[in-house]
């Protein structure tokens, strides 16, 4: 009889004791997050060993000495650590720009509220007033409607801004809580190591680092390997921001400005040497991720859009308002001008110029007020205009007969720039009838249309402010639109008639002897006149060159075939250019074509691309007219919904993807109440048996002491 | 599988929160009955819908400003219509007019209903529409364009201009809101024909006067010779008498007492005057004295203008003496006091025939259906263009009821479907919550006896 049995009871009461322990501690921990579940490993007691020759008390062999806690194991799968932090971060990246853009969103008011209800608005105002020019009510509606319109766009214009305005500040946030992050996650790689070492189980410090990079992986998009001294490095796109103990710090998110004159928002590191405008980390997702992402690709193209379409707006309307003659006999002023004036039109920087409803457009400069203009006929002859000009009897200003010049050319000056109209009414040429010279004037989109009043028999030349050429835009250039024009003719001697038979078209048709035709506010016609309104009207169903560019672009010599690089004559003209669209160089000439933007530096004022034919000195560069105006809107209002649509349903799956890992990680490391009772009940029998079967021993013992005498 | 008894709750936790997002949304869908109430919603569509929002409310507007158009042209085919009956019944007296069994006294009764419709048609040309003059033209007239001059009226003078009043422009097409007085009273005609006015004051004189002289039809002298007026310097040709041989291409024969004479029948203001006037033989032409002193055959007609009206004139490049009147007037040769015969002035002059009223008015029936094919072609554009307008209008009714339907099956929500919808999310919902209430609390814990 030994006291042996008693040992090794003792042993499975502190072991089960000590697995009770552990099960406590993972049910106490069963909702701590980060928390894996640990288990006891038990293993046999080191055993007595018989030595040949000495016998011991249970013979040769070994004898048991009962049961020891080998170690606590912390049950945890890294691999999946990986995966859910992924999701997590993508998770995150989607969410914030999901919020952002719900605001965004909302501040637009599409489809029933926003800029495209206040456009229609404004169009069918002037619908209206063109029905009843003369009508105080629906003038005073036009200039209603045009300060809604400008006032929903500064709304929604300043939401973008504002919107980019809480993007930084948010992620300087998001950033201070990186940084904390990193600072905790240094600290406990350093107690971790420091266990380690002395070979200890730093299980819960593991848990709580794992757990910190969780967190941090919602902020950005992390990297973790685990050395061999149990530190772990944490990485972003190959920048270390956890090495063993040293945490590098980001610095807050600053805005810079990018090769293309963009303002980025980017994020450096702390300790940069050039703040203002550091080496940048790439985010990849996370929160960081979305706002970086929000503010430069998504709100910068929102604003540049709105922006786009404010200016052009604005653009294709005072370019009709301005060409036009208010109820005054003035000049038309521009109906939108910039709040603050001598700067360009932006969505936030847009406000109405006309306050009076006598200062409307409501006529355009015509020939056919006014006595500047002639009948054209004989006496007593009706014109046929599909008639040949040369020998036509019926017109009161024969041309020239057959044999002479029938060659010249028409000037018409109008917005400052002079162009020219090469005319030949001989057999075959441009103007052999009168109907050919119409079309054939018209399509060379001067600003001033032709058109034959058959009641009349008078050729009528009209001011059109919306058929002009890409060149004619190019030509204007700064110069302010006109609502006057003139022509002269080259044939045309000064101030004179050449009599008949005459060689210049102007007398042919029957502006006898008038070299010029100005035409200037007592020409217009009076109030009740709508063609400036009718003018206005079509701004809103053609189409127009977005974005804008209406500036000359001139290089001192002649450039290309090939890639060509050309600044424009004023700075910021090429603001609304972007890489990828489509310009016309060298409009209306022989030259003409289309090219494609490769690249814009708009600090520098150039754009790049590349010709395929040769370019003479002060080329033109316009935007192609692609779309109207409300289509233009329309695709930015689809993008939006677009990108927040996309940023909603990523959320939405990042977050199905994020939870199902985890469940998945949670499965082999996560804690069950059940198994842990089972555990527990299980501990708890063992213990029951090793304590009963102690009561037993010591019976025998009492026994076997019973047996000395006393 | 293990299952960790976080994971539990945080799949419940998520399925009834995805459940009752979905759940809200059908909710919002139902009660607003739109399915797209942010372009997020459904981006594909959403330019669509803007563009239908722009569509319709365009369309919707230009159907008003179509009716508006027709309801100003038909005012205008209404004051058309009106000129027409005017015009017609003009054409009626002077059918009525054109007979020679009536007397002076009917003739002038005629006159009188004529200058009655006169005075209608320059009502007519002053009729307004929602305060414009629809005939007046593009500038804002503060009072009526078409003003009478005279008593009775002479002439009619025009203060309006020959625009159009504003154009409805639909689909690239222009649609003249007016006619102008040029289409509509073919006034200042580009072909030189009279117009209603000029037609209808010339009929009344006619029938009123009697007989309408025209001036002098062509040239006085003979081929190669020259007829000289007025000397007009120094070494200057002198005054061609009519006493000048081999000048004229009509030889002047004078009356018996070598004079000629002649009777000016003439009015001013309506006042009838016949005045004689005798010149000799030996009289110039025009020597440029004027009256009363001088004695040439223009100074002496002119001397009695003020009671004729009507003034002479040489114009030497035509070769001819003018006589312009302000009313109608009639030139006849008479004999001189006391003479037998009459001298030949008129023929020499080269006054044209007299023509008798009812010679006159026949011609004068031409000008009057001149005048009213012009008012009827006026009248057949305004009609065709109301009748355009008309098709236009259903035209663009049709598409704004099409459009809507389009824009509600993008807009609407479908309200049988998301019915369905919502009340099978409603049942997954309710399970879910049923599920959880179940699960909670339900671990091995509660079935270890403590007794």
């Amino acid at each position: 009889m030994s006291f042996l049995g008693l040992s090794i009871l003792g042993s499975a009461l502190d072991a089960y004791q000590q697995a009770a322990d552990v099960t406590s501690n993972d049910i106490a921990n069963v909702n701590t997050p980060g928390a894996s579940r640990q288990s006891v490993n038990f293993q046999e007691a080191t055993p007595i060993v018989g030595s040949p020759g000495y016998d011991t008390l249970s013979g040769v062999g070994t004898q048991g000495t009962g049961v020891v806690v080998q170690s606590i194991t912390r049950i945890h799968q890294d691999s999946y650590d990986g995966l859910f932090r992924g999701a997590s971060s993508a998770q995150n990246y989607f969410t914030v720009e999901q919020q952002q853009l719900q605001s965004v969103q909302s501040a637009f008011g599409e489809p029933n509220n926003g800029v495209s209800a206040a456009f229609t608005a404004l169009q069918t105002a002037i619908s209206q007033l063109a029905s009843n020019p003369t009508e105080v009510s629906d003038q005073q509606g036009v200039i209603t409607a045009a300060q809604s319109f400008a006032g929903t766009l500064n709304s929604v214009g300043s939401a973008v801004q504002s919107a980019q305005a809480s993007v930084v500040q948010q992620a300087g946030s998001t950033v201070n809580q990186i940084n904390g992050l990193l600072d905790q996650i240094a600290s406990l790689n350093g107690q971790i190591r420091a266990a380690t070492a002395v070979g200890e189980n730093p299980n819960t410090y593991e848990d709580e680092r794992d757990n910190d990079i969780d967190t941090l992986s919602q902020y950005v998009n992390v990297q973790t390997s685990v050395q061999a001294n149990g530190s772990a490095l944490v990485s972003v796109n190959g920048r270390a921001l956890v090495n063993d103990t040293q945490a590098y710090h980001l610095a807050a998110p600053v805005v810079t400005t990018n090769a293309s004159g963009t303002p980025t928002l980017v994020v450096g590191f702390a300790n940069d040497p050039n703040p203002a405008s550091p080496a940048t980390i790439d985010a990849g997702s996370g929160e960081l991720g979305g706002y970086l992402d929000l503010y430069n690709t998504k709100l910068a193209s929102y604003g540049q859009q709105l922006n786009s379409f404010a200016a052009s707006a604005a653009d294709a309307i005072d370019r009709v308002s301005t060409a036009g003659y208010d109820q005054n006999g003035n000049p038309g002023a521009a109906l939108f001008v910039p709040a603050a004036p001598g700067t360009p039109i932006t969505a936030t920087n847009i406000s109405v110029g006309i306050t009076s409803p006598t200062e409307l457009p409501t006529a355009l400069a015509s020939t056919a007020a006014g006595d500047l203009t002639v009948a054209l006929n004989a006496a007593n002859d009706t014109v046929s205009t599909t008639a040949a000009v040369l020998g036509n009897a019926t017109l009161a200003h024969p041309a020239a007969a057959s044999g002479g010049s029938t060659a010249g050319t028409l000037t018409v000056t109008v917005d400052g720039a002079a162009q020219s109209f090469a005319y030949d009414f001989g057999a075959g040429g441009n103007a052999d009838t009168i109907d050919d010279f119409i079309d054939n004037f018209n399509a060379a989109q001067l600003g001033v249309t032709a058109s034959y009043d058959a009641t009349a028999q008078q050729i009528v030349f009209a001011r059109d402010p919306t058929n002009v050429s890409a060149a004619h835009l190019a030509a204007q250039g700064a110069n302010p639109t006109t609502p006057s024009f003139t022509i002269s003719d080259s044939n045309a001697p000064a101030g004179g008639s050449q009599g008949t038979p005459s060689s210049s078209l102007l007398e042919v048709l029957g502006a006898a002897g008038i070299d010029g035709v100005p035409q200037d506010a007592t020409n217009a016609v009076g109030a009740s006149d709508n063609a400036g309104t009718n003018a206005l009207l079509s701004v809103f169903s053609s189409q127009v060159g977005i974005p804008a560019v209406q500036t000359a672009a001139s290089n001192a010599t002649a450039v290309g075939p090939g890639t060509v690089t050309v600044g424009a004559a004023t700075a910021g003209a090429f603001a609304n250019v972007t890489v990828g669209q489509t310009l016309t160089i060298d409009a209306g000439t022989a030259n003409a074509e289309n090219v494609t933007v490769t690249a814009v530096n708009q600090s520098a004022g150039t754009i790049t691309f590349d010709a395929t034919k040769a370019h003479a000195a002060g080329f033109s560069v316009s935007a192609v007219p692609s779309q109207t105006l409300s289509a233009y809107y329309g695709t930015l209002v689809a993008q939006l919904g677009n990108d927040t649509s996309t940023a909603t349903t990523g959320a939405s799956s990042q977050s199905s993807l994020a939870s199902s890992i985890n469940s998945a990680r949670q499965s082999v490391d996560g804690i069950n109440v059940d198994e842990e009772t089972q555990n527990l009940i299980q501990y708890q029998s063992s213990y029951q048996a090793a304590a009963q079967t102690m009561n037993v021993l010591d019976q025998l013992l009492q026994a076997t002491l019973a047996m000395i005498p006393s | 599988m293990r299952i960790a008894t976080s994971t539990i709750y945080a799949q419940q936790t998520q399925a009834i929160d995805e459940q009752s997002a979905l759940y809200a949304q059908l909710g919002a869908q139902l009660s607003s009955g739109k399915k797209l109430t942010q372009p997020s919603d459904d981006p594909a569509q959403i330019a669509q819908d803007l563009q239908l929002h722009t569509t319709i409310s365009t369309e919707t507007q230009q159907s008003t400003n179509v009716q508006g158009a027709v309801s100003q042209l038909t005012s205008t085919d209404s004051a058309l219509s009106s000129l027409t009956s005017v015009i017609q019944s003009a054409r009626q007296l002077a059918v009525q007019g054109a007979s020679d069994t009536l007397s002076a006294s009917q003739r002038s009764a005629l006159a009188d209903q004529v200058d009655q419709l006169l005075q209608q048609a320059i009502a007519i040309g002053n009729t307004q529409y929602d305060g414009q003059y629809v005939f007046g033209g593009s500038a804002t007239n503060a009072t009526a364009p078409v003003q009478a001059q005279g008593s009775p009226v002479s002439a009619v003078t025009f203060t309006g201009n020959e625009q159009s009043q504003g154009q409805l422009v639909y689909n690239g097409q222009d649609f003249p809101l007016s006619t102008t007085l040029q289409a509509a009273f073919n006034y200042d005609a580009s072909d030189g024909s009279p117009d209603v006015f000029q037609t209808l004051i010339a009929l009344r004189d006619t029938l009123q006067n009697g007989t309408v002289a025209d001036e002098s039809s062509s040239a006085m002298n003979q081929a190669g010779a020259v007829i000289y007026g007025a000397p007009s310097g120094a070494g200057a040709p002198a005054s061609t008498t009519l006493s000048a041989s081999g000048v004229f291409a009509t030889k002047p024969v004078p009356d018996s007492s070598g004079n000629f004479t002649i009777t000016i029948n003439g009015s001013v203001n309506g006042v009838q005057s016949v005045q004689t006037i005798t010149v000799p033989a030996t009289a110039a032409i025009d020597d440029g004295v004027p009256p009363p002193a001088g004695t040439s055959l223009v100074a002496k007609i002119n001397a009695v203008s003020a009671q004729t009206g009507v003034t002479a004139t040489f114009d030497a490049k035509t070769q001819r003496v003018t006589l312009a009147g302000t009313g109608s007037f009639s030139v006849t040769d008479t004999p001189s006091p006391g003479a037998t015969d009459s001298g030949n002035l008129t023929s020499v002059l080269n006054l044209t025939n007299q023509a008798d009223t009812v010679q006159t008015v026949s011609t004068q029936i031409g000008d009057i259906d001149t005048v009213l094919n012009a008012t009827l072609s006026a009248r057949s554009t305004i009609g065709a263009r109301i009748q355009t307008l008309g098709g236009i209008s259903d035209q663009l009714q049709t598409d704004v009821t099409d459009n809507t339907n389009v824009e509600s099956s993008i807009e609407d929500t479908d309200v049988a479907s998301a019915t369905t919808q919502f009340t099978a999310t409603q049942t997954a919902l309710e399970a879910a919550y049923a599920t959880t209430n179940r699960l909670e609390g339900k671990t091995l814990l509660d079935y270890l006896t403590n007794a």
